[in-house]
């Protein structure tokens, strides 16, 4: 391990770790605000909606991930779609989060249970009340474990962007691996740094999830 | 058409992807259950650092984990061609969530069954066998049903090492076709493909779910539910993601 190549080669792997945290930070906003309006579509009463959600989940959990990737960056443009290299990989990680957070917003909302309508009722609040200030609190707290899931396998998966070009953490290792031939060094370095990652946030999961729970620990 | 014109060089491709998918799903389960005895033992100096190697291995990108065996494996002397590599990685990646899988559904049957088994002379392996996993399968086979379909898709990965399955068939495809005529079929093609893997997928869970009723119809079934009913999960919803 010659560790002054991995000291000459931080400012590339700073730059390309940066792009891992735009492209997934873009992608988490987009998906998880996707996921709530897909896990309201798939409870609602419009049959339809119901019905395209619940397909959209299944195609896109049922379809490999690095085909979808190639399907949004080298299909869409051939009819007419373009977009650029960075805005097509955060399209085809939004559109893969989004089905999971779909269903576990979907979870969430089963978790509510249905006498909290009628007790919303009986206390007055409107519908958008008895959505905001009942159901939501609820169904997140239910949905937060596998949300933290999601959003970790997101910025896992932002690696499979270096197939399209995007010069991002696992790119920027390959790209350097390509000219220099320092497989071991780069590989240490990105997998140590994705491990941190993967760690941080899990970590930051885990205090939301006691931090929320506190009200029901402090009863049992 | 195009995709007609074409059917040998996808019919190769989707060949490969069922011989890769075959082979993956086989030797991740062998690794997943190498991993899951390793995670059961009862002390921590056995079990801790199996457990350790197990998070590393769901921890890291598997594109990563692809392109690492692809370019780590011939620097120390072992040189693969691009099916086995990513073979091994996948597997890696697999055998480390179908672990888990295993473990967690090897703990749901309560601790009294096993000594009951060993009262009645099935110690070690056959008690195992014979009466703790026909008890665990329920537990196990939903999620590993997604495990399996999830390695399916992740063989598509072999593409960007240099399998010649589906995923870079098309990719030949579109090459050759963009140059010859102009203009890209990417759409149509790729469209085309994820419709094949969507298919494949959806045979293989519907097949899982076949015998997951099998498995749940067996009287074995009934005890782990009075003592505690495991949430069952959405197949896809246990793996590593």
């Amino acid at each position: 391990m010659d560790w002054a190549y991995i000291y000459g080669a931080l400012p590339d792997l700073a730059r390309g770790l940066g792009m891992t945290l735009l492209v997934s930070a873009v992608a988490i906003v987009l998906s998880m605000t996707i996921g709530v309006i897909g896990a309201a579509a798939r409870t609602s009463r419009l049959l339809v909606a119901r019905k395209f959600v619940a397909g959209y989940v299944e195609f896109i959990r049922g379809t490999p991930y690095l085909v979808q990737i190639f399907f949004i960056f080298y299909g869409l443009p051939s009819i007419g779609m373009r977009l650029s290299i960075f805005w097509s990989g955060a399209l085809a990680l939004t559109i893969w989060a989004s089905a999971f957070h779909i269903e576990s917003f979907r979870a969430g909302l089963s978790a509510v249970n249905s006498g909290m309508r009628d007790a919303s009722a009986s206390l007055g609040l409107k519908a958008w009340q008895h959505a905001w200030l009942v159901v939501r609190p609820i169904a997140l707290r239910a949905a937060l474990p596998s949300t933290m899931n999601t959003i970790v396998a997101t910025v896992k998966n932002s690696a499979y962007l270096q197939a399209i070009g995007l010069v991002e953490l696992t790119f920027v290792a390959v790209d350097r691996i390509a000219y220099e031939f320092r497989t071991v060094e780069m590989f240490a370095s990105i997998c140590v740094i994705y491990l941190f990652c993967v760690f941080v946030l899990s970590a930051l999961g885990h205090r939301l999830e006691r931090r929320l729970d506190r009200p029901y620990s402090a009863r049992s | 058409m195009l995709l007609v014109e074409y059917r040998y060089v996808l019919l190769e491709g989707f060949l490969q992807t069922l011989a890769l998918s075959l082979v993956v799903v086989v030797t991740a389960t062998m690794v997943a259950i190498v991993m899951a005895y390793g995670l059961t033992r009862p002390s921590r100096w056995a079990n801790r650092p199996v457990f350790a190697i197990v998070e590393v291995l769901r921890d890291i990108p598997l594109m990563v984990a692809v392109l690492l065996t692809y370019f780590v494996l011939p620097r120390i002397g072992i040189a693969l061609d691009p099916f086995w590599s990513t073979t091994v990685s996948i597997s890696l990646w697999g055998g480390a969530n179908g672990a888990q899988i295993i473990r967690a559904g090897l703990q749901s049957v309560p601790a009294a069954q096993r000594e009951t088994a060993a009262a009645f002379g099935l110690r070690s392996w056959k008690g195992l066998l014979f009466i703790i996993l026909p008890q665990a399968m329920p537990v196990i086979l939903p999620p590993y049903v997604g495990l399996v379909t999830a390695l399916i898709q992740a063989t598509s990965l072999g593409a960007v090492v240099g399998v010649h399955e589906l995923l870079r068939s098309a990719q030949v495809l579109i090459e050759q076709t963009t140059i010859s005529r102009g203009g890209s079929p990417a759409f149509l093609v790729y469209g085309f493909i994820l419709i094949v893997y969507f298919l494949l997928c959806w045979v293989v869970s519907r097949a899982g779910q076949v015998l997951e009723r099998r498995f749940d119809r067996s009287g074995a079934a009934k005890a782990r539910t009075e003592e505690s009913p495991a949430p069952r999960q959405h197949p896809v919803d246990a793996v590593g993601r």
